[in-house]
């Protein structure tokens, strides 16, 4: 069976999972009302235009986190940094559009440049300290949330009026979240291209176009070019990728990069939408966050993670159709089952490529002979006997990576 | 009473899709030596986890001393006096050689340890059997040999009768071997039971009695040793003829293609230097073998050598390019393969395909690429070729996981791939470690077939015959420094050992006297 | 192993949601039990025709127990509908957005009537451009505002539709009281922390300041009471905040008027760190901290039964009084004022009827607060602006 196919199946059985067990919980809360709230839960993110545009315009910025998160795995990276990301890069697209006046396009680059900047830094101290970067990135999160909070807070204009508050452009007592682009500056608002009157819901735009392009083009990138081929090289066996030349250090830098370029796009395009505004104060975006479900629903794939976003927000919009029946934290808790059942994609996939390999017939001997020994090998490390299976690795193996740790 | 400890009847073992283990019948007679051959995979180490009560086997029956017994887990098998030294030691490092031979059997009252007389009986033990070790000394510090000789204390101590031992010389030098070849008819003097599971011919027809031989999961035969053959076995044991000797040309020498001078490299792990002030060329059409003993410095300085590690002092020429520190892809360039030590760690990448790992070293190369996008169709083309050249099999061909091929045939790709590259110097690090015999033949075909085609070849080995058979020319390398040179054909195996073992020196001293145990505790240094 | 410790987790989090579902239930169980005796047979409840109302209540982002907006306006909505026999699921709801946004406000209101609801209440300003959409959308929908008047998004247009009717209060009263009563119980040095300079805020504050002046100049000490009066600059709490009050209360101070969102929890941590005391606002704080001596609320409960009521009464429909107005609400309908309950009333010399008395004065006008924001009020006592 192809690579492929078993990690859409897997992912498929790891969502029919999560969803079995969402229905359960649905049943344990109310029963009376599971069954159709249930099917309500399934159907609502296609039963109305303004609800399928909203699972799209959902779905975009969770693309783009799930990308970061995806191309970091890929490369061996747990980029945990996304949110910060997201919020640099809505913070850099914000100030653009709200300060500079630009107009949408050189808002979401400067959210890419921002996003890599602060996915430079933990690229930087992994690569040439060898400093866990889910530490680094972690940290960049609040580094990244308070600068932006401060600057949103204390960058003021010629007239000594807070710029990216209301209160610089109307006469608004709000002061938590940035000035909406509506009046601010409405050429920043990504473009609808007729979109909105189309789905009409004022929450569609183009922005699920750019997140699918850049998933194809990160797609184009890991599997076609020499460049991919050396991050996912040393993702998987660093030592393999110093071995044949490969450049580990920079291409460590550059996946994260790349990645927080992804995540502050992400934050570019979901501010960018006109629809929200940035809040300032309180914790990390969960947008981020969200971004790791995704990476793992799509098992890393960036054409994957098209899926598993619309996938996520499908059932995020579903999950609201709930209400007023179960309340909002109820319908959070479903939806985190589902999702977090879900990203078992990885276990599933693994347990479901070993099922498939062992049950595969004996017919041609020849060549499955070699596959079958390995299993054998893998049976007797389980029953601890064969340490390394094939390798016997001797005492001063075992020191040696002792002493790298 | 029986004339057999144990006997294994019938064992059927299956996975999912495969019988590991075929209607398998295994009997060992009180006092033996019972070797139990076969290649990597024939399903030794399911039987043996069936005795240890690791699997259940769907059908057949163990009995011990003629009685039906059911071994449902590792304690039931202590129970009845069934212990084994694993290959990969299962001490701890810091503890005392004591702590770690009465673990898990600690004597005491109340929960209080009753040290002094677990002393007094590992003593004793030692001193029955000739296994002399320190028992305050720490595992960490001493010798790979000692090490094993605590393993075996463990299971004497646990009074156990039936002892297996698994591939136990793989980390010994000739000397050590010979000492536990003698260890073992010790114990079954004194009326113990021996396990022996091998792949090395040459120990099984130096201390067994019999031999059972296992090929994918079925049982061969058993037969007596002293009506057998080397052939014999390795026939049964692979299914066909295997070549031994290792069929050379004459030499014919070229250039000087590799020229060392003076290399240090600096330890990871301690403050003294892994390599000392190593010297030595190797030419155009020659084999040159670094031999020794584990943890003496090869590693360090093949690092050093192809550029996975700084050395500190000294410089290396390839093919008159200065490439002290020269960066492995320009090494690479200049006509360097590497056939790394540990091929799963170095060698390939394994979640990648098969044709993916064969182009780790050129997928740059324009013929792959175009302005940095891969030409999947050259690279598809590439590996058919290489696949079809030597041999590689695996389940999907150029698509297949490495991870999912076995052991021999990730090493041809690595081979395949190295060698293709046409090379001026082949780095060959312990090429055939853990193979079995038909993939060992096979890749020493290949060294000597690069060297009769006028590449350099820079073989590091610990497998004794190997060393032997296959190279031109032997450096010992001993803590570091290279302290001998030998033609093959002009030197003996046992002399080879002393050097290994550091109780010669061909460059400092005159002859010391010679101790009988030679490997010293307090110098070995494990180095990483 | 592995496997033992993901059925562990997955078994943890069934029994956490287990957990949550039952105070869920619970508090779904209370209210048809008190509801259900509602007697249809009711001689007290001779109107014929009951309008058939279905009231949703969004919140603008939090939860109904948020202890601020979203909570007063859900009690009160809670204790219309009981008293009219509606049962929460048929009569009445509450819906939470899906995010913090405009769209994701009018997208919950459009689904609080797609289920039928003719009735929305909405608290809090955050609403203010989301009703000035919906209210044109919807004309049928009755909509309750408060704290707010709808606009566009700019501000540029402020319109209320006959459809809605907004609520605002009379926060210098609330603050008036406040001060009253905290020189009244014998406080002399004051303080208040707002949030951000806002008309809101800013009522409060200088109502504050006109309740102190007004107690310490009956008591004739006005010129030992003094206030120090910062605005922080922001609704969160923070260290700062924490750290400035600390210096208050190391300076003297005795309790603080804390007014703004979530910048009490500084001023309640710091006074519990100095055992000295905090004024709370908007609902009553009195469970957030025993330090907290009395709080300057707004009736929202009381005044979302009352426009209920009235909507009621009026067939389900806003009547000429409310249709299109915004009711600036205070003392005249006990929609501000200071909490009078048993545990919450933790003055010592000034008493509950004093209050009453006080409350009666500003109720029929005898007392008047100026809410003029543009100006500080001039009084006796000494206020540092520049604390």
């Amino acid at each position: 069976m192809k690579k492929g196919l078993i990690s859409i199946l897997a992912s498929v059985i790891s969502i029919l999972v999560g969803l079995l067990f969402g229905f359960l919980l649905l049943l344990v809360v109310n029963s009376g009302e599971a069954v159709g709230k249930f099917g309500e839960l399934l159907t609502a993110g296609v039963s109305t235009l303004p609800k399928m545009a909203k699972v799209l315009y959902q779905a975009a910025p969770l693309i783009m986190t799930g990308l970061s998160v995806a191309f970091a795995f890929k490369t061996g990276l747990f980029n945990i940094g996304a949110s910060g990301q997201y919020t640099v890069g809505a913070f850099a697209a914000l100030a653009c559009a709200i300060i500079f006046q630009m107009p949408w396009w050189a808002c979401l680059i400067a959210s890419i440049i921002a996003g890599a900047v602060w996915g430079f830094f933990p690229g930087l101290f992994k690569a040439l300290f060898n400093v866990n970067e889910v530490i680094t990135s972690i940290m960049f999160n609040w580094i990244g949330l308070f600068a932006v909070n401060l600057a949103c807070m204390n960058i003021r204009n010629a007239a000594g009026k807070q710029i990216m508050l209301p209160t610089a452009w109307v006469n608004s007592p709000i002061m938590d979240r940035t000035a909406s682009l509506s009046y601010a500056n409405p050429d920043a608002m990504i473009p609808k291209w007729g979109l909105d009157t189309l789905f009409e819901s004022n929450y569609m735009n183009i922005s699920i176009f750019i997140a699918i392009a850049f998933a194809i083009i990160l797609w184009v990138v890991l599997n076609r070019t020499t460049f991919g081929y050396e991050l996912k090289a040393c993702g998987n066996n660093k030592n393999a990728s110093i071995y044949a030349g490969i450049n580990a250090k920079r291409n460590i830098v550059l996946s994260m990069v790349i990645a927080g370029a992804m995540a502050g796009l992400g934050g570019g395009l979901y501010y960018l939408a006109g629809t929200a505004d940035y809040n300032i104060q309180k914790v990390l975006l969960a947008m981020g966050f969200n971004g790791i479900s995704v990476a793992l629903l799509a098992t890393s794939n960036p054409i994957g993670t098209i899926f598993s976003a619309l996938f996520i927000s499908y059932i995020q919009v579903g999950g609201e159709s709930l209400q007023p029946t179960f309340a909002k934290e109820m319908i959070d808790i479903i939806i985190a089952v589902i999702i977090y059942l879900s990203a078992f994609a990885l276990l599933t996939k693994t347990l479901l490529g070993k099922a498939i390999k062992l049950n595969k017939t004996n017919v041609n001997e020849d060549k499955t002979v070699d596959a079958e020994q390995e299993d054998l090998k893998a049976h007797a490390q389980q029953a601890g006997d064969n340490g390394k299976g094939v390798l016997p690795p001797t005492v001063a193996d075992n020191k040696e990576s002792e002493g790298e740790k | 009473m029986s004339e057999y400890v144990i006997e294994m009847l019938n064992i059927t073992k299956e996975f999912p899709g495969i019988k590991a283990n075929d209607d398998i019948t295994l009997q060992l007679k009180q006092g033996e030596v019972h070797a139990l051959l076969g290649e990597n995979g024939a399903g030794k180490s399911t039987l043996m986890s069936v005795l240890f009560g690791l699997y259940q086997p769907e059908s057949g029956i163990i009995k011990k001393n003629g009685e039906e017994v059911k071994i449902h887990n590792p304690n039931d098998a202590n129970a009845l006096n069934i212990g084994m030294v694993h290959q990969h030691f299962k001490l701890v490092e810091v503890f005392t050689v004591l702590d770690n031979i009465i673990l898990g059997a600690e004597p005491n009252t109340f929960g209080f340890l009753r040290k002094a007389e677990a002393r007094k009986k590992v003593l004793e033990l030692s001193e029955r059997y000739g296994l002399h070790v320190d028992p305050d000394a720490l595992i960490e510090d001493i010798s790979v040999g000692m090490q094993q000789r605590v393993e075996i204390l463990k299971m004497l101590y646990r009074d156990n009768e039936i002892l297996i031992f698994d591939e136990p010389t793989a980390v010994l030098t000739p000397q050590e071997i010979d000492e536990l070849m003698e260890i073992m008819r010790n114990f079954t003097k004194e009326g113990k039971s021996i396990l022996f599971i091998t792949h090395k011919l040459n120990e099984i027809m130096a201390v067994a009695d019999r031999c059972t031989v296992l090929r994918k999961g079925k049982l061969m035969g058993t037969v007596e040793i002293k009506n057998t053959t080397k052939e014999e076995l390795s026939r049964m044991m692979v299914g066909r003829d295997v070549q031994f000797e290792v069929e050379k040309g004459e030499e014919h020498l070229g250039d000087v293609v590799l020229d060392v001078k003076n290399v240090t490299v600096p330890s990871k792990l301690h403050a003294n230097n892994a390599v000392k002030d190593v010297s030595f060329q190797v030419r155009a059409g020659e084999i040159v073998c670094l031999a020794g003993i584990e943890g003496n410095g090869q590693t360090q300085f093949v690092h050093a050598l192809t550029g996975l590690d700084k050395m500190s002092a000294g410089t290396i020429t390839l093919c008159g390019h200065d490439i002290t520190k020269a960066k492995i892809r320009t090494r690479s360039k200049l006509g360097m393969s590497h056939i790394p030590e540990d091929r799963h760690k170095h060698g390939l990448v394994l979640d990648y395909s098969l044709e993916e790992n064969l182009v780790l070293q050129r997928y740059w190369e324009p013929q792959f690429q175009s302005a940095g996008f891969i030409n999947s169709y050259a690279v598809r083309k590439y590996a058919e070729k290489l696949i079809e050249q030597y041999d590689i099999r695996s389940g999907q061909g150029p698509v297949t996981t490495a991870r999912s091929m076995s052991g021999g045939n990730q090493q041809k790709a690595i081979v395949a791939r190295e060698i293709d590259k046409d090379p001026e110097l082949l780095v060959a690090v312990q090429p055939t470690r853990g193979l079995d015999v038909g993939a060992i033949e096979y890749i020493h075909k290949q060294l000597v077939a690069q060297r009769d085609a006028g590449r350099a070849v820079l073989l590091v080995s610990l497998e004794l015959e190997e060393v032997m058979s296959v190279p031109d020319r032997i450096l010992v390398m001993y803590e570091g420094e290279i302290v001998g040179e030998f033609n093959p054909k002009q030197v003996t195996v046992q002399e080879l050992g002393l050097y290994m073992a550091g109780a010669k020196n061909m460059y400092r001293d005159a002859e010391k006297p010679l101790e009988s145990n030679s490997v010293s505790t307090e110098d070995e240094v494990i180095e990483g | 192993m592995k496997r033992i410790i993901a059925l562990f987790l997955i078994l943890a989090l069934i029994f956490t949601v287990v957990a949550c579902q039952k105070t869920d239930e619970g508090e779904a169980q209370d209210d048809p039990a008190v509801v259900d005796p509602a007697d249809p047979a009711d001689p007290e409840d001779p109107v014929v025709e009951a309008p058939a109302m279905k009231i949703a209540l969004v919140t603008d982002v939090g939860n109904i127990d948020d202890k601020s907006f979203n909570q007063g306006a859900w009690e009160g909505v809670v204790q219309f509908a009981e008293s009219k026999g509606l049962v929460q699921g048929d009569g009445y709801d509450y819906y939470r957005p899906s995010e913090d946004s405009t769209e994701a406000r009018v997208e919950t209101i459009g689904t609080a009537i797609a289920n039928g609801a003719n009735v929305v209440v909405c608290p809090g300003y955050l609403f203010e451009d989301a009703i000035y959409t919906v209210q044109s959308q919807y004309p049928e929908v009755m909509f309750l505002l408060l704290d707010g008047e709808p606009h566009t998004a700019d501000y540029s247009v402020y319109e209320t539709t006959a459809n809605t009717h907004n609520i605002l209060y009379q926060e210098e009263q609330a603050g008036f009281f406040a001060g009253y009563a905290a020189v009244k119980d014998g406080y002399t040095q004051l303080g208040f922390l707002g949030g951000m300079a806002v008309p809101a805020v800013v009522r409060y504050g200088y109502g504050f300041v006109q309740g102190a002046n007004l107690a310490a100049t009956e008591m004739g000490v006005a010129d030992q009471v003094s206030i120090k009066y910062w605005y922080c600059g922001g609704f969160a709490p923070s260290d700062d905040i924490q750290i400035k009050m600390a210096g208050w209360y190391t300076d003297g101070t005795e309790v603080v008027f804390a007014c703004g969102g979530g910048i009490y929890l500084s001023a309640v941590a710091a006074a519990t760190a100095a055992n000295a005391k905090v004024i709370g606002v908007d609902v009553d704080q009195s469970a957030e901290s025993d330090c907290i001596i009395t709080s300057a609320m707004k009736g929202l409960t009381v005044s979302v039964v009352m426009a209920l009521e009235s909507l009621y009464e009026n067939g389900g429909v806003w009547n000429d009084e409310y249709a299109g107005t915004t009711a600036t609400l205070g003392a005249a309908v006990d929609a501000v004022g200071l909490p009078t309950a048993e545990g919450s009333w933790r003055l010592t010399t000034f008493t509950v009827a004093e209050y009453e008395e006080l409350f009666e004065k500003v109720k029929n006008g005898e007392i008047t607060v100026s809410n003029d924001t543009e100006n500080p009020p001039t009084v006796e006592i000494s206020v540092d602006y520049n604390a």
